[in-house]
């Protein structure tokens, strides 16, 4: 430790500039990216407070700012004619506060508990294992989710009724789709997560744990006194970042994985999926452009205001 | 939200693309950029008869195109974009003809038609109807089978041979039960009639669907012509309560609402489709495995939207001498047989084969590299019939029997002519659509009860604001009926 901080010492101011220099070369195709995908599209915005009424022939700018007609908050109307935007957004909620914990909670512990683990083989292999699910589409979740619940053919099927048990009809019962959901996201993203707190916990100084453990601290003082207060920023910076996109759901965790079934409709319906529904039809840029508009305004309230509050909790663990 | 801002990024690229691009034409030849439909993608050997056919026509009238298949999400993005195009593929079910023409996205050829192109504006006749807005012509409709004819397609060889049962030409949508009821009692395990999400073919044909399909008019209205929310139509309410009736007694498999396609599975011994009479495509034991009969149970339908199945438009940005050059292309394509077999079969002796009496066979590399469906090349009519095999031949001159069909047995739309403009009413449709698609799936595959569903679907349609669109649709409506009015009585007589 004494010796790394003795290096960096020794290197002149010169020669670091120059080192940050390319460091911050570095950084530049994600530079470029942001500006052509995040900042370059905001123009977009337009979109959402225009009767967009194209003319062929003409180009995009021409046709967006002479062309169209502005309508002021017309575009955002067709979110609120249906009466069943409270259930909605409730949905929407729902599961991503439920996700938000759960997302955080469960990753921590697994992660608390593979850091204990001393054969690196054994953690290198739960970790492989558990990240897996994070590459698969939804899509190909959609179908292995089937395998299971098909009526006829699935597997779970197959066990209830060689118990004896009555077949269920999974896709037409949305009582149970709650929990299969949120099971489904947790075990997709439950591993991805945890590689970042594993990380977080792997730099944890490891003196800590020796005087914790001189001063006869067992394993659970130790998750509690030392590990967690030293995850706090990790947690924190990953709650205020899902925070923003509370109103954003997953299209195919919602939509694929249920195969769209009507019945389940009451359970699977989020912002996303209506608003799929409703434009499908339709190919109305200046509707997607408000909903996008919409999510996007509620989410950066909400992360202001979460960076606030924990600001004012733990300055250390906020962002900016 | 990624996904919306994906939308606007596409915009940009495009635009990007797009300032490149410029159509400069050195000599004579007009060189017109065509973008049809193609839910897969670009056939194979698209480039080397697309050359044939440039070499056809240039010689002919002077033009050449540069085809294009685009799937429907390309068109709509195009068409939004603003991007330049000459003739665009347009219809009531992929980029829809109604909307764009009255938003004016193309251009107006009524008069143009007539003065330069009169054996094209002949040879359309009573089809021009359709693709008019406002009582102006807006595109070319491709002439192929204009009204829908909803059939049953049953294993003959089973039915009719092993089971002794009779399969009539035509039968009620009812009728089918029995022969369901056979093959179930004989195979309890399996499903009689193959049904994805998206239901049986062409079972909503029997309605013009002016908000497609949650506002429709039966045709079979008595007096006065109104539109009305699909719930109170009783003939679709009982085609729902029977298919619920198969779906409990398990002649539709339990997962039909998520099934996405039957397609692989070809022991089916029963399935639907839309096509027309003398169609053999459904029919070539070579493809199932067995005979296949085909029984019409509705039918032919001939209304805007079913007219409106395949249409070519031209853009509004043309110029004169540009939109002259594309009706002069589509008119050769209607009369000249032989050039469009070019773009409809491929290359003669490569892709497909004349047969003796007239008809058209595919070749294996025409069957593989250019597969393409004629309705996407122009004038379905004009073609050559085709063949499924050299020992199963088609009859030749199958559309002349078809639009005589039309003419005797057709059973027309009040309202052809008719577009709503539902530009003033779009949020309360994008949240109707949105509440439809939350039953649709488990209504038309006979999963829910339809007497359980509908009063909750009503309920939220109305509270969205239902009844508000239907009056809107029904005030142009009466509006359009006082304007034609001498036209609709001229056609009721026909």
């Amino acid at each position: 430790m004494k010796a790394s901080k003795d290096k960096y010492k020794r290197i002149p101011v010169k020669s670091m500039k120059r080192e940050t220099g390319e460091l911050s070369l570095m950084s530049l195709p994600a530079v470029i990216w942001y500006i052509l995908f995040c900042y370059l599209p905001l123009f977009g915005i337009f979109f959402a407070f225009k009767q967009f009424t194209p003319k062929p022939g003409e180009s995009l700018i021409k046709n967006l700012f002479i062309n169209s007609r502005w309508v002021g908050f017309d575009n955002f109307s067709f979110l609120f004619r249906s009466a069943d935007m409270p259930k909605i957004i409730f949905n929407t909620l729902f599961y991503n506060s439920i996700l938000l914990v759960l997302g955080i909670a469960i990753p921590v512990i697994l992660a608390v508990f593979l850091a204990e683990l001393h054969s690196k083989r054994l953690s290198g292999l739960v970790q492989m294992v558990t990240v897996l699910p994070y590459f698969l589409s939804y899509v190909i979740v959609g179908y292995c989710v089937y395998g299971f619940l098909a009526t006829d053919e699935g597997q779970i099927n197959h066990l209830l009724r060689l118990f004896g048990a009555e077949a269920v009809q999974w896709y037409q019962s949305p009582q149970y789709w709650r929990f299969i959901l949120i099971i489904t996201e947790l075990w997709k993203s439950t591993g991805y997560t945890m590689v970042i707190f594993l990380c977080a916990i792997t730099a944890i100084d490891r003196s800590l744990y020796e005087s914790a453990m001189l001063d006869g601290a067992g394993f659970m003082d130790r998750v509690r006194y030392v590990t967690l207060p030293q995850l706090q920023p990790t947690i924190a910076t990953i709650f205020i970042l899902r925070i923003g996109s509370i109103l954003n759901s997953d299209f195919g965790l919602f939509y694929q994985v249920p195969l769209d079934s009507n019945s389940l409709q009451p359970v699977t319906q989020t912002l996303d999926v209506y608003v799929y529904k409703a434009l499908m039809q339709q190919a109305n840029f200046s509707y997607s452009a408000a909903t996008s508009l919409f999510q996007s305004v509620v989410g950066c309230i909400l992360l202001i205001a979460a960076n606030t509050i924990i600001k004012k909790i733990d300055a250390d663990s906020s962002l900016g | 939200m990624k996904r919306y801002c994906i939308i606007p990024i596409l915009i940009m690229i495009l635009f990007l693309a797009g300032c490149g691009t410029e159509n400069g034409s050195s000599s004579d030849v007009v060189k017109l950029r065509w973008v049809t439909y193609d839910n897969g993608s670009t056939p194979l050997a698209a480039k080397e008869v697309i050359e044939a056919a440039n070499r056809v026509s240039e010689e002919k009238i002077g033009v050449t195109v540069e085809l294009e298949f685009q799937p429907v999400e390309k068109i709509n993005l195009m068409m939004a974009s603003g991007e330049y195009y000459d003739m665009v593929f347009t219809s009531s079910w992929v980029n829809f003809f109604d909307k764009n023409a009255s938003a004016g996205l193309y251009y107006d050829i009524t008069d143009l038609v007539q003065e330069k192109t009169p054996a094209l504006y002949d040879s359309i006749g009573k089809y021009w109807d359709c693709a008019k807005a406002g009582n102006r012509i807006y595109a070319v409709p491709v002439l192929k089978d204009m009204g829908a004819e909803d059939m049953y397609r049953l294993n003959s060889d089973y039915f009719e041979g092993e089971k002794g049962m009779e399969i009539p030409e035509r039968m009620s949508f009812e009728d089918l039960e029995p022969y369901l009821k056979a093959y179930k009692d004989d195979n309890p395990d399996k499903y009689p009639l193959a049904m994805d999400k998206a239901g049986l073919p062409g079972y909503l044909n029997f309605l013009e669907r002016i908000v497609n399909p949650i506002i429709v008019i039966p045709y079979d209205q008595q007096d006065e012509v109104k539109a009305i929310p699909f719930w109170e139509c009783e003939e679709l309410m009982n085609r729902y309560r029977t298919l619920h009736r198969w779906y409990k007694a398990g002649y539709i498999h339990p997962d039909a609402a998520t099934i996405d396609s039957t397609a692989a599975d070809k022991s089916f011994p029963v399935r639907g489709g839309v096509a027309w009479r003398g169609y053999q495509g459904y029919s070539n034991p070579a493809d199932w495995g067995f005979n296949v009969k085909t029984s019409i149970y509705d039918g032919p339908y001939l209304s805007r939207t079913s007219e409106q199945g395949a249409m070519i438009g031209i853009c509004a940005a043309c110029d004169e001498e540009r939109a002259t050059a594309c009706l002069k292309y589509i008119e050769l394509l209607s009369t000249d047989r032989k050039f469009r077999d070019i773009l409809g079969y491929g290359i003669e002796g490569k892709h497909f084969n004349y047969l003796e009496n007239g008809t058209v066979i595919r070749l294996p590399a025409g069957s593989d590299l250019y597969n393409t469906k004629l309705y996407q090349t122009g004038s379905v009519v004009n073609a050559s019939v085709e063949s499924v095999s050299s020992d199963f031949l088609s009859d030749p001159d199958q559309w002349k029997a078809v639009f005589e069909g039309y003419d005797t047995d057709g059973i027309y739309s009040r309202t052809n002519g008719f577009a709503y403009d539902q530009s003033a009413k779009e949020d309360i449709i994008a949240a109707l659509n949105a509440i439809y698609s939350d039953y649709a799936a488990e209504l038309r595959t006979g999963t829910s009860d339809p007497d359980e569903v509908i009063p909750k679907i009503k309920e939220r349609m109305e509270k969205a604001g239902i009844n508000e669109v239907t009056d809107d649709i029904n005030e142009q409506l009466s509006e359009w009926l006082k304007k034609s009015g001498q036209d609709l009585s001229e056609e009721t007589e026909d």
